[in-house]
């Protein structure tokens, strides 16, 4: 089954009197399962396409469909419907609330489903066990490193088990070490779970861990190759 | 609702300077209104209660034609029978104390000076004397026999340099519309804590001026204490008859009803002024708050938070900082009311520009306003929550696009 299909996906941006484009027609299917790395330079359009694939926003043109589901023209509350089940977020910065521990980042996404405690509990344990962060339930992201935040966001991204988990940029902030061990639990996780991965990236030691990858270049895509 | 609100309190604690800072103006804008209502209500309150005990009583019985304003003395002007409409008030349960008395106005003069005097005519003995007699100073008090003593204001007495013992004039305009004067012996100095009325009240057993004004058994007014001053009404139905002119503790002070009715006015324009003042903290509070959590609301919305949500979440901070701050401020408006209740505020000289109709005494002492109290609080959580609603429409309608970029 196709995860996203993307046909003819325009996204531009009106600043003033000047239309500025992020995609200019994008074809693009991603299948159940995959592991797949988005690459270009800056301005690309990376982060305008994982947004459109996790219903943050709306094409300008063209239709998005998720999960079989033309999601081009869904209002903003149905799309967060969307995207509180199905769609697992993970950005460059540490994305999370600094208030909560790492234990409450990760049940953030079940407390908005009304998932009932022994759940909650359960799952949290288990994903904060699945990225190494046991014993950094309790701790508040400002008593954590870039890595250790990136990996709670990985758990919290998963939480929900949802379909898709779009990461922007996951390493970009990360040391060498932590950037591999960040792949390193994505990979598994895809392997592990079946769980849909699109990452997007423009850092080289990224790219060898993904099955297949996607360039873009000034909103089109430019090559698209998978590998074993 | 409950997830949000779990949300909401973290934020709070997140930032507790400014989550304190905030308390600090809702509990004081409130705790402020609280200690002014109390303020107005025992000013209000304890003026009208001096008032009964040292002038008008619960209920006045007067006969129709007389005019307060000319403290008449003609004998269609006066009760003819007091001693009859005294026992008739005295068989009521609800009734305390009635007596008759007497008011003329005259002039009192020492050596070289004069000043205009009211004089009160009442049976030393009678329980509306008590003020007289609990504040007497200097001398001794009345007899009800005593044909030649008055009793003066100590304030009175100090601005005509005289003392006890000393004789005064004393000249009305009597019944009969013919001036008369006596020399008196000033018995006693006397200081009910009204400066307003002790300067120009003269205090004479009834008797005396009975038949100094050749009022003969006849009196200006019953006055009537009552055990409990919310019967007024009903005593005065008791007593109501023809050509009799009964009146309550309410009629007889119109006039500071009156003005409180009219500070009313002032005092709600007060009340919103600082209620505004809250509100605009708590607005620009969560403004900032909104702003500094920008990054925070995309992240939200990307896990599925809806705008509503986002909505309810500021309102319910809001909301939690208002309960709190509404609790601090009933504390410390009564902790304020309750100081003011037990010590009072001492006025002084001040309380002696009231006129005798407004008669407040040297001290103001605060009283509990519980209905004001109440309503003030509502007042302040309403406008807390109101003024949270531009902030939090504001978070609320962000596109999680945009608040992502603002990284």
């Amino acid at each position: 089954m196709d995860v996203i299909e993307m046909q003819d996906v325009i996204r531009f941006y009106q600043i003033g009197e000047i239309e500025t484009y992020a995609l200019r027609g994008v074809d693009l299917t991603i299948e159940d399962g995959e592991f797949t790395a988005i690459v270009g330079p800056s301005g690309s359009g990376k982060t305008t396409m994982l947004q459109l694939m996790g219903c943050l926003d709306r094409p300008s043109g063209g239709t998005v469909r998720f999960m079989e589901q033309d999601v081009s023209k869904l209002n903003g509350s149905k799309r967060a419907d969307l995207r509180k089940g199905m769609i697992g977020f993970v950005f460059q910065f540490f994305a999370l609330i600094p208030g909560l521990t790492a234990y409450e980042n990760v049940e953030l996404p079940l407390l908005l489903t009304g998932a009932k405690k022994a759940k909650r509990q359960e799952r949290v344990n288990e994903l904060l066990d699945t990225v190494g962060l046991s014993a950094r339930a309790r701790h508040r992201p400002d008593q954590m490193s870039g890595g250790e935040q990136q990996r709670v966001a990985i758990a919290r991204a998963l939480a929900t088990q949802p379909a898709l988990v779009l990461a922007d940029e996951p390493t970009a902030n990360l040391d060498t070490e932590n950037g591999r061990q960040v792949m390193e639990i994505m990979q598994r996780l895809n392997a592990d779970t079946g769980t849909t991965f699109v990452f997007a990236t423009h850092d080289p030691r990224v790219m060898p861990y993904a099955r297949r990858i996607v360039e873009l270049r000034d909103g089109r895509v430019t090559e698209n190759s998978r590998h074993a | 609702m409950f997830r949000l609100w779990k949300l909401a309190i973290r934020d709070l604690g997140r930032n507790k300077r400014r989550s304190g800072l905030t308390l600090v103006a809702v509990a004081l804008g409130l705790g402020l209104l609280v200690l002014i209502s109390g303020l107005m209500e025992g000013s209000v309150w304890g003026t009208i209660e001096n008032n009964i005990r040292v002038q008008s009583g619960h209920v006045q019985v007067r006969e129709e034609s007389y005019d307060e304003d000319k403290v008449s003395l003609k004998w269609e002007d006066l009760l003819d029978d007091p001693q009859g409409l005294v026992a008739q008030a005295q068989d009521l349960p609800e009734v305390r104390a009635a007596t008759p008395v007497l008011w003329a106005s005259g002039i009192l003069a020492t050596g070289d000076e004069s000043v205009g005097v009211r004089v009160f005519g009442i049976n030393p003995l009678a329980e509306m004397s008590a003020p007289f007699r609990e504040g007497l100073v200097a001398g001794a008090f009345l007899a009800p026999d005593d044909r030649s003593g008055v009793l003066i204001g100590r304030r009175l007495a100090e601005s005509l340099g005289v003392s006890a013992g000393d004789h005064i004039k004393l000249l009305v305009n009597t019944s009969d519309e013919q001036p008369d004067e006596a020399i008196f012996t000033i018995r006693g100095l006397y200081d009910t804590g009204t400066p307003a009325y002790d300067e120009i009240t003269l205090f004479m057993p009834l008797s005396k001026a009975q038949t100094f004004t050749r009022a003969g058994e006849r009196a200006s007014a019953i006055v009537i204490l009552l055990n409990q001053k919310d019967d007024a009404d009903v005593v005065a139905l008791a007593l109501r008859a023809s050509g009799l002119n009964v009146l309550t503790w309410y009629d007889l002070n119109q006039m500071i009803l009156q003005a409180v009715e009219m500070s009313m006015g002032i005092m709600n324009l007060m009340y919103l002024v600082v209620l505004a003042v809250v509100a605009v903290v708590i607005a620009n509070t969560l403004l900032m708050s909104v702003f500094e959590r920008t990054r925070e609301m995309g992240i939200l919305a990307a896990l599925g938070m809806k705008g509503r949500q986002v909505l309810t979440m500021f309102v319910l901070e809001a909301g939690t900082l208002a309960m709190i701050g509404v609790v601090l401020g009933l504390l410390l408006g009564s902790l304020g009311v309750y100081y003011l209740a037990t010590e009072g505020w001492h006025l002084g000289e001040m309380a002696s520009v009231a006129t005798a109709e407004m008669a407040y005494g040297e001290t103001i002492y605060g009283r509990f306003a519980p209905a004001e109290m109440v309503q003030l609080s509502l007042a302040s959580l309403i406008i807390t929550l109101l003024a949270s609603l531009y902030p939090a429409w504001f978070a609320a309608r962000m596109e999680p696009i945009d608040a992502l970029r603002a990284l």
